[in-house]
């Protein structure tokens, strides 16, 4: 189609998504976004058809998270669109870059309770970066140009355009609007002065790494700042891969589930250097208490992020990959390395256990290590998703995709079916625990309908594991709601999918059958029962201080 | 504490909704508000908030919001704030 070309509203659509280099898009037709399912309908952008729309955005979030690309979503209006809130709310709390497009009732009867109408507007004020309700033909183009913009630039985020029916079928000329480009902030060279001056002084420096390194592309800048100063670190739930896993001062995760030695070490600098990182409460325990001896360099895009919970000594607002360059410099700090490297020989994981029962956390450890080099873990909320981040290792963050700030259940399956349409050379497991996965189940029609070669690792206690843990250490053991002993015969579930599996017991089985998952052509779901005695160790109290770790103290129920 | 507000907003049907969201959820109490379309384009809001939080917290988290063109913040003295309030 060339400019200037009449055309429906419904077929501008297309045509912007496809100047946008949009190649997929995942979602689910109904009513009032017919026309735009019509001018789909052989127009070069593949759709994925999800069985829920929920299941289309958290597809959708993981096609972008796996890839940095933004990630696009389809939804009609009423339910269509109510059932994407969970997924925008996701892609907000982790600041995902997505741009979600919801048919609406036509003009005339907004307003009217007509059928299928909901005020999507106002339903995507508390979670989006930004919405839109399109209402004038010459609006539309501009406002998903604009849709685009808004998603990726700063700190990313899922941008909802809600656009009527009348809209959709109504004549345009399609005109190509002037991009209109969003300033990033530039950083101001005196705090680059006085971070420096910070760094010079300290003696007991650690780098506490966020999700925002990645979404910065700024793993390069990140991995030469710290082979520059060599300060030790660690990294948040969003942050894992962004520090080469081999780098000797790095201590994995930190905070509520994260290592002995990463919070010890935190709560024992002088110098807390945050980068892309918000002060979460899962990362901080008590707030008060945390590294309440050390000055804080902040550095993050978003402004309203510095200072929001601790008052930083030096903030920077701006990109991250011109900032970490300038505070390149090396350090005197031998003496705390070597702290540093013995706390992480005293605090290393023990993955010994005895008897023939299968221990999670040693099985993820292997599975990291049988992982080839372009691989993608996505993986549900719960205990399974602790264990994910304490014992298996990363190459890149695009590699872990965890819902992190929401903790929603059920992400893990759609955002893997994302992850394989925006990565097809990629090994793609979907680590799900028994009560996650029973939240998006119906996505394992997407997997068929594609023969998608997504591989499941089902981690099954018969428990919502994490729960029934907090009901064990903080509820006296009264364990309200949280038995999963009726779920259904997972392996037989998925071979109705035309997925093939088998379900584990025992530890020999183990090394077989993850090499037979990772390997094996197809999609798989390795269906593995463990002991629900196991919890996730160690573990900050609520409201306590994250010295005060509660150590392993597992017991059979 | 309490403070007074002025803001220059991009003139949208919902943009009165965004604001008083976020003043709400970031905890803030509006207890007077004026509302003014300046052109078709532009309006301008004034309010007095009141909380216990520091009012960056506030200021910082409107200006996220792509409609509002400028945030200012004011914090009045109590007995100043006694007679705008009353």
């Amino acid at each position: 189609m060339k400019q200037g070309q009449m055309m429906r509203g419904a077929d501008a659509v297309i045509k912007v998504l496809a100047a946008h280099g949009v190649t997929n898009i995942f979602g689910y037709p109904g009513g009032a976004i017919m026309p735009i399912y019509d001018a789909l309908y052989g127009a070069p952008v593949e759709h994925l058809l999800s069985r829920h729309e929920q299941g289309a955005a958290f597809a959708a979030v993981g096609y972008a998270r796996a890839s940095g690309k933004t990630g696009v979503c389809f939804a009609t209006s009423g339910p269509g669109a109510t059932n994407l809130v969970t997924s925008l709310a996701d892609a907000l709390l982790d600041s995902v870059p997505l741009v979600a497009i919801t048919g609406q009732v036509s003009t005339a009867v907004i307003g009217t309770d007509a059928f299928q109408e909901i005020d999507v507007l106002g339903l995507s004020l508390s979670c989006t970066k930004h919405s839109f309700m399109v209402t004038e033909m010459d609006e539309l183009i501009p406002t998903l140009y604009k849709a685009f913009e808004l998603a990726a630039s700063g700190r990313p985020g899922p941008v909802l355009v809600d656009i009527p029916k009348d809209i959709q079928i109504g004549m345009l000329e399609y005109k190509t609007p002037l991009q209109e480009r969003i300033s990033e902030p530039e950083f101001d060279g005196e705090k680059i002065a006085a971070a420096l001056s910070l760094l010079r002084q300290a003696k007991q420096p650690m780098l506490y790494v966020g999700g925002g390194v990645g979404l910065a592309s700024a793993v390069d800048q990140l991995r030469e700042f710290i082979d520059a100063t060599g300060v030790p670190s660690v990294a948040t739930l969003k942050g894992l891969g962004s520090v080469a896993n081999d780098s000797p001062g790095y201590l994995g995760m930190l905070g509520m589930h994260g290592s002995k030695a990463a919070n010890i070490a935190v709560q024992e600098c002088d110098l807390l250097i945050v980068v892309g990182a918000r002060f979460d409460d899962r990362v901080t325990g008590r707030l008060a208490s945390f590294a309440e001896h050390a000055k804080v360099i902040h550095l993050d895009i978003d402004t309203a992020e510095l200072g929001k919970l601790r008052r930083p000594d030096v903030a920077i607002a701006g990109d991250l990959r011109q900032i970490l360059p300038a505070l390149c410099m090396s350090l005197e700090i031998a003496p705390w390395q070597e702290e540093v490297a013995q706390l992480k020989r005293e605090h290393c994981w023990n993955y010994d256990r005895p008897g023939e029962l299968i221990f999670a956390p040693a099985m993820l450890n292997r599975l990291a290590d049988k992982l080839p080099d372009d691989s993608v873990v996505c993986c549900d909320v719960g205990q399974h998703q602790m264990w994910v981040a304490q014992h298996m290792w990363f190459r890149k963050p695009e590699d872990h995709l965890s819902s992190a700030g929401l903790g929603t259940m059920g992400f893990g399956l759609p955002a893997a079916i994302g992850a394989k349409v925006s990565r097809p050379d990629a090994t793609v497991v979907a680590v799900s625990g028994d009560g996650s996965f029973m939240m998006n189940v119906q996505e394992l029609t997407t997997i068929k309908r594609r023969k998608l070669p997504v591989k499941i690792l089902l981690i099954d206690n018969q428990k919502l594991g994490m729960v029934k843990q907090w009901q064990q250490l903080f509820f006296e053991e009264r364990y309200s709601e949280t038995d999963l002993s009726d779920n259904p015969d997972f392996v037989t579930l998925a071979s109705a999918f035309d997925i093939p599996g088998r379900t584990i017991t025992t530890n020999e089985q183990v090394e077989e059958a993850l090499d037979h998952l990772v390997n094996c052509e197809g999609p798989y779901l390795l269906h593995v029962r463990i002991d629900d005695a196991h919890n996730v160790w160690p573990l900050v109290p609520p409201g306590a201080s994250n010295r005060d770790m509660m150590e392993e103290m597992d017991k059979s129920t | 504490m309490i403070y007074t507000l002025t803001l220059t907003l991009a003139q949208r049907p919902e943009v009165l909704e965004r604001v008083l969201r976020v003043v709400r959820h970031r905890g803030f109490k509006v207890t007077r508000m004026n509302m003014q379309l300046e052109d078709s384009k532009i309006a301008s809001l004034d309010m007095v908030v009141e909380s216990e939080r520091a009012i960056e917290l506030l200021t910082n988290q409107l200006e996220k919001l792509i409609d509002v063109i400028q945030c200012r913040a004011l914090t009045l003295e109590p007995v100043t704030a006694e007679k705008v309030t009353s």
